[in-house]
């Protein structure tokens, strides 16, 4: 049942896509900056999470949690860092590395791994 | 006379051994095309990536600024008997580093050093990083912006802490100069234009950076 709603969220991303390279363009910045910590699929176990990492990198396929944040929440982040939303400084901030373009990509990207909307 | 004679002589042994025993960087390069390091190393800049797909292409770090980055007795050591910098395999989230780096006899490695340390960005000031235990660098370093969340160092305690994507940094001191890391830092697109560290500048100071240049270079010391 979460595999179909997925596929669907899926499906309904890739209809608000002007074009699909956009979003595989999205899956490589997400593999590239962001699965260091977060994981390939989302699951927050990246390489970098080793027994001393301090925090729990969040889980995106964790769609409950995920629904809690707005998708302004989630630029904030991406762009500040975790403090910018009174989380760990292990998320650092992105917004002198990623496009405008990038960060919007990739919170749809999230939103497919969550397969979830915000509030 | 004769004290003046054998003077000279033992100068001209001297002279004889010194010459014998420096590294030539011309061989150096020939040895680098010869052993096909070009193949995963690039050593004409400035910097050649504008895409993701651009770095990931690649199989090795660029080395046309290696004379900025590196340490030369660093270098030549490593060459000789290379051990793993970085945890995982180059640009890969998945595979541990193999450690299967070639490894030069002596006389190559120093010949291939002397010449990777005169490939130079010119761009990097000389002088400018004092080498410290930096209490400013490391709360930057450990919390602020922490660089060990992707960057294993050496804790207090001796053990290895941090995280793994990128280069261990547990014997930079050794290994990099401090005044290229704060470049690096500074000058991002100028040496990397494409990497998964986040870029800081103006998100860290100018001054900040030293201090962390600082701290991270005091490593291993």
């Amino acid at each position: 049942m979460k595999k179909i709603t997925k596929l669907a969220a899926i499906a309904a991303l890739s209809s608000q896509l002007a074009a699909p390279v956009w979003a595989s363009e999205t899956e490589v910045v997400y593999k590239f900056y962001c699965a260091q910590c977060h994981g390939l699929t989302g699951d927050g176990d990246g390489p970098n999470v080793t027994e001393d990492f301090p925090v729990t990198p969040r889980k995106f396929a964790d769609a409950t949690e995920m629904a809690k944040l707005t998708d302004a929440d989630i630029r904030n982040v991406i762009m500040d860092g975790g403090p910018a939303v009174s989380k760990s400084p292990m998320m650092p901030p992105w917004g002198k590395t990623l496009t405008e373009d990038e960060v919007t990509g990739l919170i749809g990207y999230l939103r497919v791994l969550c397969a979830c909307e915000g509030p | 006379m004769k004290r003046k004679l054998t003077l000279l002589a033992s100068a001209a042994c001297l002279m004889t051994a010194a010459t014998a025993s420096k590294a030539d960087p011309s061989a150096g390069q020939a040895t680098f095309e010869a052993q096909d390091c070009v193949a995963c190393h690039y050593t004409e800049g400035p910097a050649r990536e504008t895409t993701i797909e651009d770095q990931l292409a690649k199989t090795g770090p660029e080395l046309w600024y290696a004379g900025d980055k590196f340490v030369a007795e660093w270098l030549t050591a490593w060459l000789a008997d290379p051990q793993p910098i970085r945890p995982m395999q180059f640009n890969s989230l998945t595979d541990e580093n193999p450690g299967d780096h070639p490894a030069l006899d002596a006389g190559d490695a120093a010949d291939v050093s002397e010449f990777l340390m005169t490939l130079t960005s010119g761009v990097v000031e000389e002088g400018v990083v004092r080498v410290k235990k930096n209490a400013k660098g490391r709360q930057i370093f450990t919390k602020k912006m922490p660089c060990s969340g992707c960057h294993q160092y050496e804790g207090r305690g001796g053990d290895i802490m941090g995280g793994r994507t990128g280069p261990s940094l547990v014997d930079a001191g050794a290994r990099l100069n401090p005044d290229w890391i704060l470049a690096y830092l500074q000058q991002p697109e100028t040496f990397k234009p494409v990497k998964m560290m986040p870029v800081f500048v103006g998100l860290l100071s100018d001054k900040d950076m030293a201090n962390v240049a600082s701290y991270v270079a005091n490593f291993g010391r």
